[in-house]
């Protein structure tokens, strides 16, 4: 790995700001489109109808937010590492559902999500130990 | 149907995939060449392009079928992801995070089966 920016440009930090945004848009997304639906109109299948909810343009700058982290991450760190961990967020999803939403989360779910803990533990460990003797 | 359906989840796929290796391959020309290299911008041009791709089609899919049916090919991206990087881009793959990103797949498949 070659040098790289600390602090705020650190693209771990990066790395985890896109996720972040990712998730936030999604819920910002779920509220906004609920919040405006017309599931009767032929137009609605399009989904552009969602743009009348604030939140919806909300989530879109947030989108364009991480696509730009994103693009910094792929700049420093490999992509075998990178979008495997960027993944974190098919677990935050679900996670969040249940926690804000009162969603329910299945016994094959609670398993999908610990599978998917375990592989990023897995592809994250070498990543840290990387880390820690630089 | 089906095999329209089947298309065009493996065309949005692939151009999703495409769109990640050339969008890596174009950061890293800029760490070298710098942003206003002509290179970096046709292949972060591509790369967005391919990206609007899949989005829409996901987009048209989604409005045909439930997230639920399309969601575990969207897990499946890391396993493409991991294995693609490796072979085209030359990156270092090992066993560890092979097994990580097939554990990954089949756990975003599992949570959307249910």
């Amino acid at each position: 790995m070659r040098d790289r920016p600390r602090r705020f440009g650190n693209p771990w930090l990066q790395l985890s700001l896109s996720v972040v945004c990712v998730l936030v848009s999604e819920f910002l997304l779920k509220r906004g489109a609920t919040e405006v639906a017309e599931p009767d109109t032929a137009i609605s299948w399009t989904g552009i109808n969602g743009l009348a909810s604030p939140l919806v343009w909300w989530a879109i700058l947030l989108i364009i937010a991480s696509f730009i982290s994103w693009l910094y991450v792929l700049r420093y760190i490999p992509l075998t590492v990178a979008y495997p961990l960027s993944r974190i967020v098919d677990v935050l999803v679900p996670l969040g559902c249940w926690i804000f939403l009162g969603e329910l989360i299945t016994t094959l779910r609670w398993c999908g999500i610990a599978l998917v803990i375990i592989g990023l533990a897995l592809v994250a460990k070498p990543v840290a130990q990387i880390e820690q003797r630089l | 149907m089906r095999i329209l359906a089947f298309f065009f989840i493996v065309f949005s796929l692939l151009s999703f995939v495409a769109a990640q290796l050339i969008l890596k391959r174009a950061m890293e020309l800029s760490a070298t060449l710098g942003f206003r290299n002509s290179r970096y911008v046709s292949l972060a041009a591509i790369g967005i392009a391919l990206m609007t791709v899949s989005f829409f089609l996901t987009l048209g899919l989604l409005q045909r079928f439930d997230l639920s049916y399309l969601y575990p090919f969207q897990g499946l991206s890391v396993i493409f992801i991991t294995l693609t990087a490796a072979v085209v881009l030359k990156e270092k793959l090992s066993l560890r995070l092979i097994v990580g990103a097939v554990l990954i797949s089949t756990g975003i498949v599992l949570v959307s089966m249910s």
